[in-house]
């Protein structure tokens, strides 16, 4: 008799014991408010992984060619926005609303001083576009690199 | 610094959300394009995915900060307060779903690597076999026109071995290890008198008319590896006998057994029968030395003992006795006179005269001298003369001799039966040149054991008294002087039809005249 066999009745047995015995099911498990935001900082923090994973295996694989270098660089700058825009996020929470003032409307709003890092850095966190961009910007160069490279490939052929 | 303008970040967040959309859509186009191009290709489609995913997390991205935007400047920050927390999730979502097929990608790129090193491997594998697809393709292209030159070569070389064994003069055979005959060219079947269409199967033992001599050449055969020059009697078809020259190579199998053999057979019956000729010319001239050596010698005491005889017949009558022993000495003198003139023609001793004669006419002559006596006995002489006979050069008395010698024979051969038939021939051979005049009787014909000796001086058959054994060495001394020469055939195989008359054949041979030796003489 192999040793499954022999626990067989037990394994049988344990979850009819479990229902026949009940106390507090755990089942449900209720959430804070603050996991959204997690959540989300997590979210950057395992996209900027993934693109430093993508970054080093392009390396790696040593692909030829400009397209996959502008790849990179979209990688790069993309670690670098999600590094920026969890820190904006982060240091959102000590930005008090007292900070940011709307002497007439939404529009004039500014970020009053005194101006210490903390401020600097979540107003640099709001420019997030400029490092967004510019990677957007040369994943379209990579791809349509890519593209043209295929191109003259299929041409060759 | 005071305060930090946030419309510097309201600005510059809408415009880059509305450019990110729009590049995000351009990456995705190229994508496309490229999933379009190479749709196997496991890094476009990875990109493509990455593409979609980013342009949906741009609109998302982009929706939520517009949408911000504006419903904080049109002053409902309650809803957007409400519509936030979905803006906020779907861009987690979306972000997560970036990082997990980023992730993922490199399980596909794995796959797609090492699909690709199969396939690698599979072109190598296709490439090779292609590769010594075109060598075999090659070499089978050069073994084909190399085989092609060989055979062109072979085919010149069988030609040329076909046309030598066809061609050939010679017997050529080839045998097998039981001597069994396999290839006998025409010659060799002409040279057996085997007809080349439907000639019976033959071996050795057929055409050996010694078996002794077979023995001879199968021993030397195994022995040395072939025969050289071995001279033996082959049987023709119709059980005559041929003297040949005989040199055979033994073939040997890949077992080095004898397997058969090749040989060539020279027909020698011309070359005996020049040797024979040679022999007897040879004979005939140091016989001829002799007889003009005893003729000088005996000359003179004749001349003496007849000059004597006569002077003494002149002191005694006719009637006596003395005178009629005398008369006897002077006529058996003179008779030895004549022997001995004889003797000196046949040693060419004699001076003869030189002109251009119609052999034609000699025969002429000589059938009207002997003609009466012929048909005393009941001969009848036949006539067959060329009317186109080119002269000879010669001297018209000594050749008359020879033909009344050679008809004198003809007719003591024939004399007996109580008929027969002369036939006189005159031809010409354009081959050798000669004019032949043929003497032919039907007579008993030459025994083979004395035919040998027929021209030599003093030799007879006929009775004592009849002859003295002189007119064929003296004829045979005629015609030499004449640069001709004399054949003898008996019995006489008559050239068209092929078969033996009983009988002898004189065949006379003298070298005709040149046309323009004779039209300068002129």
């Amino acid at each position: 008799m192999t040793l499954f066999n022999k626990f067989t009745p037990i394994v049988l047995l344990l979850p009819i014991a479990l229902l026949l015995l009940p106390d507090q099911a755990w089942a449900l498990q209720s959430h804070g408010p603050p996991e959204g935001i997690y959540v989300h900082q997590l979210a950057h923090l395992f996209f900027a992984a993934a693109l430093g994973y993508l970054f080093w295996d392009i390396g790696r694989n040593a692909f030829p060619g400009k397209g996959w270098r502008y790849l990179q660089i979209f990688c790069i700058l993309m670690i670098l926005w999600n590094l920026l825009a969890f820190s904006g996020h982060w240091l959102g929470f000590h930005i008090a609303d007292s900070d940011i003032l709307r002497p007439s409307g939404y529009f004039s709003s500014q970020i009053i001083g005194p101006i210490s890092s903390i401020k600097l850095i979540y107003f640099s966190a709001t420019l997030d576009h400029l490092l967004s961009l510019p990677a957007l910007f040369f994943l379209f160069m990579s791809l349509r690199s890519l593209y043209h490279s295929s191109d003259d490939k299929e041409e060759k052929k | 610094m005071n305060a930090l303008p946030l419309s510097l970040s309201i600005v510059t967040d809408m415009t880059g959300s509305l450019l990110i959309i729009v590049f995000s859509f351009l990456s995705l186009r190229y994508a496309w394009l490229l999933t379009r191009r190479e749709p196997e290709n496991f890094l476009w489609g990875f990109l493509f995915y990455f593409c979609l995913t980013l342009a949906a997390f741009a609109i998302s991205r982009a929706i939520g900060h517009i949408l911000k935007h504006i419903l904080i400047f049109a002053g409902n920050q309650e809803l957007w307060q409400t519509l936030a927390p979905f803006s906020g999730g779907t861009n987690t979502l979306l972000m997560i779903s970036l990082a997990a097929v980023t992730l993922y990608y490199h399980k596909g790129i794995e796959g797609y690597q090492a699909i690709n090193k199969k396939a690698k491997s599979l072109k190598e594998a296709y490439d090779q076999l292609e590769t010594a697809a075109d060598q075999l393709q090659e070499m089978n292209l050069h073994l084909e026109e190399m085989v092609a030159a060989r055979t062109l070569e072979l085919s010149a070389s069988e030609k040329k071995f076909r046309n030598l064994f066809n061609n050939s003069k010679d017997m050529v055979y080839f045998s097998d290890a039981g001597n069994q005959l396999l290839t006998l060219n025409s010659a060799g079947f002409e040279m057996l008198g085997y007809p080349v269409q439907g000639a019976p199967a033959l071996h050795l033992l057929d055409i050996f008319k010694n078996e002794t001599d077979l023995d001879t050449y199968y021993e030397t055969l195994l022995a040395q590896g072939f025969v050289e020059d071995l001279e033996v009697e082959f049987a023709k078809a119709d059980g005559t006998g041929i003297s040949v020259l005989l040199s055979a190579t033994a073939v040997y199998d890949e077992n080095h057994q004898l397997s058969g053999c090749d040989g060539i057979v020279k027909d020698l019956t011309r070359i005996k029968t020049m040797m024979e000729q040679l022999a007897a010319s040879e004979k005939m001239a140091s016989v001829g030395q002799m007889a003009a050596g005893v003729a000088h010698e005996i000359n003179t005491p004749l001349g003496v003992i007849l000059g004597y005889a006569q002077l003494m017949m002149d002191d005694f009558s006719v009637e006596s006795e003395e005178g009629e022993n005398l008369a006897i000495i002077e006529r058996q003198t003179k008779a030895c006179r004549k022997i001995v003139a004889d003797l000196l023609k046949f040693s060419r001793q004699s001076e003869s005269a030189r002109e251009d004669i119609s052999i034609n006419e000699i025969l002429l002559d000589v059938i009207a001298v002997t003609q009466h006596s012929l048909n005393m006995d009941h001969i009848t002489v036949h006539q067959d003369f060329s009317r186109e006979l080119p002269p000879v050069v010669g001297d018209t008395e000594r050749l008359r001799q020879v033909f009344v010698n050679l008809i004198n024979n003809a007719h003591h051969a024939m004399e007996r039966q109580g008929s027969g038939d002369l036939t006189m021939i005159s031809r010409y051979d354009p081959d050798s040149h000669e004019v032949v005049a043929t003497v032919q009787d039907s007579g008993h014909g030459i025994p083979e054991k004395i035919r040998a000796r027929i021209f030599d001086p003093f030799f007879t058959t006929k009775s004592v008294g009849k002859g003295t054994g002189l007119g064929l060495s003296v004829s045979y001394g005629i015609i030499q002087e004449h640069g001709g020469r004399i054949e003898v055939e008996s019995p006489v195989t008559n050239k068209d039809s092929g078969e033996t008359i009983p009988g002898t054949a004189f065949h006379i041979r003298l070298p005709a005249l040149q046309v323009e030796a004779a039209s300068v003489r002129e």
